[in-house]
C-alpha cells in the first residue's frame, strides 16, 4: 500500500519542485521536498520503504536535473540509510531530533552532490555553493521537517495501524 | 542476521542498482527508456506551469491589474464562471504577446528556422542553470541547437528526448559562447560567474571598449549563429598588467521570466568535443 501510494507522491513532489519551487528560492536555494518525503519516511520506522524510495526519488531527481542518472539515487540511498539508523532511538523522544536529522541529512545531501559535481568537471565555487545554495536549501528543508515529518507520522499510522493486544 | 546488517544489505544491493543506472547512463543506453519516462511527467510539467505562470502573473501584475481583479471578484459574486474565464483570457493574451514578440523577432531572421517550445520547468539541481522545454526529438530539436527569444540568446540544447529537451542557459558557468562587441569589433569570451554575473573576457587590450556597447555573438567555434544579441557592457575593467581586458555584461535576455523561446532549428553546430574555445 505504501509503494502504491509513495510512487505518484513521488513523482508530483519531483513536478512541483522542478516546476513550481524552482522559480521560488531563497537566493538560489529551495527545498528538497523528495529529499524530505524519504527522510521523513525513514524517521517513521520503514527504513527499507524509505530506501526503495530514495532510489525512486533519486532517479527521478537526476531525469530532471543535468546530474547523470543514477548519481542523485546513490547520494539519497546513503542519506536515508544513515537516517534509518537513527530512527527509532532518539527522535520519538524529542522533538528537536527530526529537526536535527533532517539539518545534517540536507548538509550532507548537498555535500554529496557537490562532492558528484566536482568530480565531473563542473566548476564550482564552494564558499559561494555553500552560502547561496546548500545553507539556503537547508534552511528550507528546516521550516518543512516538522510538517513533513508528521505527515509521514500520520501516514504511516494509516497504512500501518499499531497493534493493540487485549 | 540482525536487523542493522540486513539494512545495510537492502542499501547496498539499491546503490549496486543505482550504480547500475549510472553506467547504463553513461554508456547511453537509457536513452529510449528517459524519454519514455519524460513523455508523462513533461504533460504534467506543462500542465502545471502554466497554471503557475497563470497564478504568478497576477499576483506579480502591476496595479491596473489589480483593480481588474477588484471587478473580476465583484463579478464573482454574480458569476463564478466569469472569472475563470478571466483568468484563462488574461493568460492567453499575455501569451499572444509573448508570441506576437517571437514572430516578429523570427520575420527580422528569415534566414534561420524557428521552433516555438515553452519552458516548462527549470534545473531541479540548484548548482546547474538550465531549463526545460516542451519539445524534443519528435518536434525536430536537436542537440546542439542554439536557443533564443526576441531579446536574444537564451542558450543551447544540451539533451534531447522525444518530448522534451534541456538548454543550457548562457548564464552556467560551464556554458561557452564566443561574442562580438558591435562597435568596437572586438572578439571575446561570455564567462558566466557561479554568483549569475556574467563577464566578458578574452577582449583585447587594443580594443577601445566602452560601457553600453552592444555585444552579439560572433559565431566563432560553431557552437552558436553570428549576430544574435546576447546583452549589453556594464562596465569595463582595464589593467595593463593583464593580457585581456574585461567587462560586465548585462543579458538581454531576463532569465527569471522565461516562459516561451525559440529554438533555431536549421543551425548546424559543431559536435560538442569538436567545439572550439576562443
Amino acid at each position: 500500500m505504501a509503494y502504491i501510494v509513495g510512487v505518484p507522491l513521488l513523482v508530483l513532489l519531483a513536478v512541483i519542485q522542478a516546476t513550481v519551487l524552482s522559480n521560488v528560492r531563497l537566493l538560489d536555494g529551495a527545498p528538497d521536498l523528495i529529499l524530505l518525503a524519504v527522510v521523513a519516511w525513514a524517521l517513521t520506522g520503514h527504513a527499507r520503504q524509505a530506501m526503495a524510495g530514495a532510489l525512486f526519488g533519486g532517479l527521478l531527481i537526476d531525469l530532471l536535473s543535468g546530474l547523470p542518472l543514477g548519481a542523485t539515487a546513490i547520494i539519497m540511498i546513503t542519506v536515508v540509510y544513515l537516517v534509518s539508523l537513527t530512527a527509532g532511538r532518539f527522535w520519538e523522544a524529542n522533538l528537536l531530533m527530526p529537526l536535527t536529522t533532517v539539518l545534517w541529512s540536507s548538509l550532507l545531501f548537498h555535500g554529496l552532490s557537490l562532492a558528484v559535481l566536482l568530480a565531473l568537471g563542473r566548476p564550482l565555487e564552494l564558499s559561494f555553493a555553500l552560502g547561496r545554495v546548500v545553507l539556503p536549501s537547508t534552511f528550507l528543508n528546516l521550516i518543512l521537517a516538522l510538517p513533513a515529518t508528521q505527515a509521514a507520522s500520520s501516514l504511516a499510522e494509516t497504512f500501518y495501524p499499531p497493534e493493540v493486544q487485549i | 542476521m540482525s536487523r542493522s546488517s540486513s539494512q545495510a544489505l537492502f542499501a547496498l544491493i539499491l546503490i549496486m542498482i543505482a550504480a547500475g543506472f549510472l553506467v547504463l547512463n553513461m554508456g547511453g543506453f537509457l536513452s529510449p527508456v528517459e524519454s519514455l519516462v519524460l513523455r508523462p511527467i513533461g504533460g504534467a510539467q506543462s500542465w502545471l506551469a502554466v497554471r503557475y505562470y497563470a497564478v504568478r502573473d497576477l499576483l506579480a501584475s502591476p496595479a491596473d491589474v489589480a483593480t481588474l481583479r477588484g471587478q473580476v471578484r465583484e463579478l464573482q459574486s454574480e458569476n463564478a464562471q466569469l472569472q475563470q474565464e478571466i483568468i484563462g483570457l488574461q493568460e492567453q493574451v499575455a501569451q499572444a504577446e509573448v508570441l506576437s514578440a517571437l514572430v516578429q523577432y523570427a520575420r527580422s531572421q528569415p534566414d534561420s528556422r524557428y521552433l516555438a517550445a515553452s519552458v516548462i520547468s527549470r534545473d531541479v539541481s540548484p548548482f546547474l542553470r538550465s531549463v526545460w522545454i516542451g519539445a524534443g526529438s519528435d518536434d525536430g530539436v536537436a542537440k546542439g541547437m542554439p536557443v533564443v527569444t526576441d531579446r536574444g540568446l537564451v542558450g543551447r540544447v544540451v539533451e534531447v528526448f522525444a518530448s522534451v529537451s534541456r538548454v543550457q542557459l548562457i548564464t552556467d558557468p560551464s556554458s561557452v559562447v564566443n561574442v562580438r562587441l558591435q562597435t568596437s569589433r572586438a572578439d571575446g569570451a561570455l564567462q558566466p560567474q557561479l554568483n549569475g554575473e556574467i563577464w566578458v573576457g578574452m577582449i583585447s587590450q587594443d580594443a577601445e571598449v566602452s560601457p553600453g556597447e552592444i555585444v552579439l555573438t560572433s559565431g566563432l567555434g560553431g557552437n552558436y549563429p553570428p549576430d544574435i544579441p546576447v546583452g549589453t557592457l556594464t562596465s569595463v575593467r582595464r589593467r595593463d598588467y593583464e593580457l585581456f581586458q574585461q567587462a560586465v555584461l548585462q543579458p538581454s535576455v531576463d532569465f527569471q521570466q522565461l516562459e516561451l523561446v525559440l529554438v533555431i532549428t536549421n543551425f548546424q553546430p559543431l559536435p560538442f568535443n569538436q567545439s572550439i574555445g576562443p
